[in-house]
């Protein structure tokens, strides 16, 4: 047998990210409960631009997802990764300067979201400044742990090393092509592809955001952590390795899921609804092997709480893998889509798998690392029930809610109109099941306190140990002998390894959207469908700007109910072609409001005036915030020409030389605006240079391209 | 609609196809790699997160 060395594994790495993480899944969890809140008291909105609703919902996913899971799968990456190689991280100099630059990135995301920079790309709302510095963190942990695998003492790779590589290759290139954007100013830019295109790059993003970051690394996590703390081996080694191939392969494919109904084409929403359902098989696949890794050790899931955490956390993760190729279905997305199920299913997955999984590791790692034993078990044991019961409370009634809401949209009367023909009513009848909800995540969040008394309360107890000894013989030099088969050599070999995933998830991934970029050429092109005006751009700003995309959507599918609901005059749905010139797409994943993609023209200017001000002055009982701050401040059009130009650079076809004019154009049009609401009896000093004539302009302009005559081929 | 975009997007039942094909190339060559291997090696493998317990400085006891 070879010699031992000695060295040491790095704990200090792992107690930073361990902390990171519980400090800001308290932040993320408690601007989650503002946000519930405020759907139930609109007026916890402050009437402040920076803590509106639409504001801080993107602030509370990020936090939940990049912040709290992001530095949680750091803390159990750095911590197993060592230990499975046997060797220290690569360099303490890159795990350092990628946990800061991760801090750093957060902190970034925490300043820029309420100040309403965002690409409105939902989960890469950061603008590009953040995005390439997020590639850069990335890039620094990918060589730290590349590097970590060449200088390894064992020769083998655990398949929780595979599901790190697999995230780590995957993440770069969704990451990369998700945020393909010309930059307008420092924190303003617009993506490069638009509309459906647009819709489908993101989503593909969106969808595989869910995939690689919040699934896949915290399979690696549970097929180490979970054996570590049932102290057996996982139930089938076999099965873990088919897990892990042909989920990668399949997660690639089911993005367009999201898109069911929409404008996308069929071909592509139909490849994602197959590739979803297929999706259960490799998904239960891997749940079942987590929680037959505790056959044999079930007595112990009574009285140990991390075993608790660990099998509630696999089983949500079956739960939510289940439901959410029911889901893809599309005779049931067609009720489940923009509604409170939606967010019930991923709370599942985030507070039950993501949460669970965490808040185990936690309890297992932190008494290692500091050479001590937890400081109360009982209250762990609180945590994990008082958790438990948080995450029904939450989920049931937002299934009740979605299940409602979506009834009393399709409701017609014998009549043969809508039952329920204000949208108002079908979100007034919801308050009380987000009320529930809200209960649900303050007992949530109690539970995380109490984690947070026990720890604090085990640390102060033990000993830290920043350098853990430990001792392993070198690697031997491995001889390839004849006869032996590519996986073995893929196995050795991570570099090869990292190639095989990644032409895996190419394969998916394009042969799904080089299509869709050919489609450019064959979307029906609507003659009338025109490029905004300066004026309706910047209102258009504004709507990305204030996060209205949160609550609203702009695609009206191809229901009877939804037709009559928001084009009652030509009872047309949204077309693939109007959308060309949309940069970003703003089709939106929620109704908390009614659709807006044709409310052009539906209402007068004084009427959106007097509701941005107001909502409830219009619509009585209306869970919108207000937004004083339109109708008061001045409207910034100083990159009007800037931005002009880069949309023609991506291919808008405003003519050359137009930008130099645009912000005459801009005035005028205001002015015309203005009059009008001037005309309808609205006063105001300086009525035409205010952010809400901007917004109009952009909301009288929905939809209203297509109207008269819906164009042949449609 | 959607068929005018098929038929002008050009043939896309090679997409169908090849994702089909691919996927089960896939799966049956990770099948019959995974179950080639052989026992010793599958335990090895297994065991990996259970052997790497370094040398406790005092000795602790762990919390379960």
């Amino acid at each position: 047998m070879a010699k031992l060395e000695q060295f040491s594994y790095d704990n200090a790495i792992v107690r930073k990210f361990a902390y990171a993480s519980i400090v800001f899944g308290v932040i993320g969890m408690l601007v989650g409960l503002i946000a519930a809140l405020q759907l139930i008291f609109p007026s916890l909105n402050m009437d402040l631009p920076y803590t509106t609703y639409g504001r801080i919902r993107p602030l509370h996913t990020n936090a939940a997802i990049f912040a709290f899971v992001g530095n949680g799968i750091f803390m159990g990456v750095y911590y197993s990764l060592q230990r499975l190689l046997k060797a220290r991280m690569f360099s303490d100099l890159l795990s350092n300067i990628h946990f800061w630059g991760w801090q750093a990135i957060i902190l970034a995301a925490a300043i820029t979201l309420p100040l309403g920079i965002t690409s409105a790309h939902e989960y890469a709302e950061l603008e590009w400044p953040i995005d390439i510095a997020i590639a850069l963190v990335w890039v620094v942990f990918g060589i730290n742990m590349f590097g970590t695998i060449l200088k390894r003492r064992e020769n083998h790779l655990y398949v929780a090393i595979w599901f790190y590589i697999a995230t780590w290759v995957t993440v770069t290139v969704l990451h990369i092509f998700n945020n393909l954007e010309l930059p307008v100013g420092m924190w303003k830019s617009y993506p490069v592809f638009a509309g459906v295109q647009d819709a489908l790059v993101q989503w593909w993003y969106g969808h595989n955001a869910v995939a690689f970051f919040l699934t896949t690394p915290y399979l690696g996590l549970m097929y180490y952590f979970l054996p570590k703390a049932a102290n057996r081996p996982v139930f089938s080694y076999r099965l873990s390795i088919i897990h892990f191939w042909a989920l990668i392969f399949i997660y690639i494919w089911a993005g367009p899921h999201h898109l069911l109904y929409t404008s996308l084409p069929d071909w592509a929403q139909s490849l994602g609804t197959v590739f979803s359902i297929m999706l259960i098989a490799p998904s239960w696949g891997g749940m079942l092997n987590g929680l037959l890794t505790l056959r044999g050790a079930w007595d112990r899931v009574r009285t140990d709480p991390i075993l608790k955490f660990m099998v509630v956390a696999v089983t949500a993760y079956g739960m939510a893998t289940f439901e959410g190729p029911m889901l893809s279905i599309k005779s049931i997305n067609a009720i489940s889509h923009y509604t409170d199920w939606t967010i019930g299913h991923v709370h599942i997955g985030t507070l039950g798998w993501n949460g669970f999984l965490t808040f185990g590791i936690l309890y297992w790692l932190l008494p290692r690392i500091f050479d001590t034993k937890l400081y109360s078990v009982k209250l762990a044991n609180s945590h994990f029930w008082i958790g438990t019961l948080g995450i029904l409370f939450y989920a049931i009634p937002l299934y009740w809610a979605g299940w409602t809401q979506s009834l009393m949209w399709k409701q017609f009367t014998p009549d043969g109109f809508l039952a329920y023909p204000n949208f108002l009513e079908t979100v007034t009848q919801l308050i009380p099941m987000y009320a529930m909800r809200a209960l649900g995540g303050s007992l949530y969040l109690i539970g995380v306190f109490m984690m947070v008394y026990n720890l604090y309360k085990t640390v102060r107890t033990g000993n830290f140990i920043a350098n853990e000894p430990a001792e392993a013989p070198a690697r031997e030099v491995y001889v390839a002998h004849k006869g032996e088969y590519w996986h073995k050599w893929l196995e050795r070999k991570p570099i090869q390894m990292l190639l095989a995933s990644t032409v895996l998830i190419l394969i998916g991934g394009l042969v799904e959207i080089f299509p869709m970029m050919l489609v450019d050429d064959n979307v029906p092109k609507i003659e009338s469908v025109q490029p905004y005006t300066p004026l309706e751009l910047a209102g258009r700003d504004l709507y990305i700007r204030e996060g209205c995309l949160g609550c609203h959507s702009q695609m009206i599918r191809p229901f009877r109910s939804e037709v009559v609901r928001y084009d009652p005059n030509d009872m047309q749905y949204s077309l693939s072609g109007e959308f060309i010139y949309d940069r970003p797409f703003l089709w939106g994943s929620k109704r908390t409001g009614p659709d807006l993609h044709r409310v052009g023209g539906k209402y007068n200017n004084s009427w959106h005036y007097n509701h941005m001000y107001d909502p409830t002055s219009m619509s009585p009982g209306s869970l919108m915030p207000p937004y004083p701050w339109l109708i008061s401040d001045d409207l910034n059009a100083s990159q009007i020409a800037k931005k002009i130009s880069v949309l023609r650079t991506l291919g808008t076809p405003y003519p050359e030389g137009y930008e130099e004019i645009a912000l005459e154009d801009l005035e005028k049009q205001a002015k015309i605006v203005a009059d009008q609401l001037r005309a309808e009896g609205v006063e105001g000093e300086n009525l035409e240079q205010k952010e809400i004539i901007a917004l109009i302009a952009y909301l009288q302009r929905l939809g209203t391209d297509i109207q008269p005559v819906p164009q042949a081929g449609n | 609609m959607f068929k005018y975009i098929l038929e002008s997007a050009g043939d896309i039942n090679w997409m169908a196809i090849f994702a089909l094909l691919t996927f089960f190339t896939v799966f049956g060559v990770s099948l019959y790699v995974i179950f080639r291997r052989d026992k010793d090696f599958i335990d090895h493998m297994a065991n990996l997160p259970l052997e790497e317990e370094a040398p406790q400085p005092n000795g602790r006891a762990a919390v379960n």
